[in-house]
């Protein structure tokens, strides 16, 4: 792996991308209204660096990493994957470039093909770019078993013959099987228990390590995104709030909404008084996103200001250089 | 095929075990397969060539193959022989020769008429029309289970047809969506309006329907149904997990559809087979009884039903038939049930 070589310029570049759902009703079909699922997001991913990308259900971080697979068409924007342009890739060249970018799904009940056998599903990825031949082919997976910690004799079984964090297993495997640079993590431990969500999150972290992959982590849970993530952005309906390294937005989050999600990370300790930062009302529609801050409606310390005027995404008080980048006219005063 | 060893995945042996499970329908299954294997072989059930002959050490088996001439079998004429004659020549011979009759000993298109009797004929173990005979002097069994094989057979070839049209464009709708489905959903809107019963009389009107003919005719207005079912599957099956994962994956449309969308849309398509096969028999009947169906003298329940209901005093016609017809179109709907209730897809799926 040379990732070395090329450390200076991100793997992944994610700029202003816009997706907007349409709503339509009626015999033809019309144009009623637009979800705003996802609204001018951009950041980047160095190589072998894991993003975190963090907010409640809804907020359009699901979609942002379909639209980086192209399994969505984007409204606006570019994604630069190794130096080129995913969205404008056709045919060919867009199969061809699947190769280099995976994703593992939430549901690990949903994401198999309950008709396939394990090895049927795991083959997949192999006869769709048409690699080896069947004994060949047989081979690599009994060595993606190994690697995602599956007995070999899963082969001929089904999906539903296995646990949760089994079956979470088996989607990894079939993820890293043609060696892709860039993997999305569609909150992959969400639907899991919690004792099986860490041996996931240790298994990835082992394979980024051998496998020198990079991470775009969605999730809505802070804590399990600190495990893994080396920077961390919060999304609030379709636009990033705050973004910077992993422990700096743990230690100093500017942003209201990023300090309601750190205080609902429960503490394991019985005696310590919480004193959590409940927010109030609902998620407003992305149908309809008020104006000025999104967040708005529910931070305790808006002003007028933030009724009219969208926050850009600014260098915190007190950094520079894009280090912590936070969406708030009033970072510094609260 | 991807795999050498095919596999059965257990959750549809599971599925097979439950429908074993309900009574009612399995048993039904079990005799409508015995009827419709059966019907297959009617010429052994129900014909009046024998099944087998021995005559001067040597035997006969003139069921399949060309007709046998009278002089095969020591008899005077030239023409196929009547083996129910012969039977009676040989029992009253007693020389070892012997004829093995089928059950039912008659032809269905063979016109029984003893001499001094008018038909239709009441019911008679004697000569061996065990349902009587119709106002030709046909047996009525012997018509009702070659019927039966007709109508089955259209039924099957309908609903072959109807399905590899209705589900392909109902698939090709939800999976592309957009101008494709509004399109085809008015086309399919508008279809569905015309009146089948007189585009089949103006057409039977000009030619004489043949089978084939007739499953073209009924399959050209009758592959909507199934359009509108694979269509809502299909789009709820595209936008699953899985579905995307072979996207994200880079497998082609093609493959998406035919290895991962249909196989899992199979489980309900099943479901829907015994009733369009019952369909398949209605329709089938309704049309021979109206005269637009097969044309004469094919055997045909709805023709049988339309003399009974012309010569009700002749019960055993009309007695017969809704007979044959009830037997079959319980079983069919008992067996649609149970398919149904077996392959229902809340019993196997775990909420958690």
């Amino acid at each position: 792996m040379k990732v070395e070589n090329k450390a200076l310029s991100p793997l992944l570049t994610v700029k202003n991308l816009k997706m907007h759902f349409p709503v339509r009703g009626g015999v033809f079909r019309r144009l009623r209204a637009k979800v705003f699922a996802v609204d001018d997001v951009s950041f980047s991913v160095p190589h072998g660096k894991t993003l975190g990308l963090v907010g409640e259900s809804g907020c359009g971080k699901t979609t942002v990493g379909r639209c980086i697979l192209k399994l969505y068409k984007p409204t606006a924007g570019k994604v630069v994957f190794n130096d080129r342009n995913v969205l404008s890739l056709q045919h060919e060249a867009l199969r061809e470039s699947r190769k280099d970018m995976q994703i593992i799904f939430q549901d690990p009940f949903e994401s198999l093909n309950a008709r396939h056998t394990i090895q049927e599903i795991l083959e997949e990825p192999f006869i769709i770019h048409k690699i080896g031949n069947k004994n060949q082919r047989v081979a690599r997976v009994r060595e993606l078993l190994d690697r995602v910690g599956l007995p070999r004799n899963s082969l001929m079984r089904f999906p539903h013959e296995f646990s949760g964090g089994q079956r979470q297993r088996i989607g990894i495997a079939r993820a890293i099987a043609l060696h892709p640079k860039l993997i999305i993590c569609d909150e992959p431990v969400s639907a899991l228990d919690v004792s099986i969500q860490s041996q996931v999150l240790n298994l990835m972290l082992e394979l980024q390590e051998t496998l020198g992959l990079t991470y775009l982590f969605i999730a809505h849970d802070l804590a399990v995104v600190k495990h893994i993530s080396d920077r961390i952005a919060v999304m609030y309906l379709g636009k990033i709030v705050e973004m910077s390294d992993a422990d700096s937005i743990y230690e100093k989050p500017f942003h209201p909404y990023t300090r309601a999600l750190i205080s609902a990370i429960p503490i394991p300790d019985p005696f310590r008084k919480a004193d959590k930062i409940v927010l109030r009302g609902d998620v407003p529609s992305p149908i309809n996103p008020p104006p000025g801050c999104h967040f708005h409606t529910r931070c305790p310390y808006a002003l007028d200001r933030c009724r009219v005027e969208p926050p850009g995404l600014k260098d915190a008080p007190g950094t520079s250089g894009e280090q912590h980048l936070v969406a708030c006219i009033r970072a510094g005063e609260i | 095929m991807q795999t050498i060893i095919m596999v059965i995945n257990p959750l549809t042996i599971k599925k097979f075990k439950r429908f074993k499970s309900i009574k009612r329908g399995f048993y039904s299954f079990l005799v409508i397969l015995t009827m419709i294997l059966a019907s297959f072989f009617a010429e052994l059930l129900v014909n009046n060539r024998a099944i087998a002959v021995r005559y001067d050490g040597k035997l006969f088996f003139p069921t399949y193959g060309h007709m046998l001439p009278g002089k095969t079998f020591g008899l005077s004429y030239d023409y196929e022989t009547n083996y129910r004659q012969l039977k009676q020549k040989f029992d009253a011979e007693e020389n070892g020769n012997w004829v093995l009759l089928p059950l039912i000993p008659y032809d269905p298109f063979e016109n029984d008429l003893p001499e001094d009797l008018y038909p239709p004929h009441p019911p008679s173990l004697e000569r061996q029309h065990y349902l009587g005979t119709d106002t030709s002097g046909r047996d009525i069994a012997a018509r009702l289970i070659y019927g039966f094989r007709i109508a089955i057979l259209f039924s099957l070839g309908l609903l072959g047809v109807t399905y590899v049209v209705g589900v392909s464009i109902g698939s090709a709708m939800g999976y592309w969506g957009g101008k494709f489905d509004l399109f085809f959903q008015r086309i399919i809107e508008i279809w569905s309006n015309v009146p089948l019963i007189y585009i089949i009389i103006i057409i039977s009107s000009i030619v004489v329907p043949s089978f084939w003919w007739l499953i073209a005719i009924m399959a050209l207005f009758g592959w909507m149904g199934m359009t509108w079912t694979m269509r809502t599957i299909t789009y709820k099956e595209k936008t699953r997990d899985y579905v995307l994962s072979a996207r994200a994956l880079g497998a082609s449309n093609f493959r998406i559809i035919f290895r991962h969308i249909l196989p899992n849309t199979v489980s309900i398509i099943v479901t829907f087979i015994p009733f369009s096969v019952s369909g398949g028999i209605t329709a089938l009947t309704a049309l021979d009884y109206l005269g637009f169906g097969l044309p004469p003298p094919t055997p045909s329940w709805g023709e049988l039903l339309q003399q009974g209901w012309a010569n009700l005093d002749a019960y055993w016609i009309v007695g017969a038939v809704i007979l044959a017809m009830t037997i079959t179109l319980i079983t069919v709907t008992f067996v649609g049930e149970a398919v149904r209730e077996a392959f229902d897809p809340k019993m196997h799926t775990i909420y958690e």
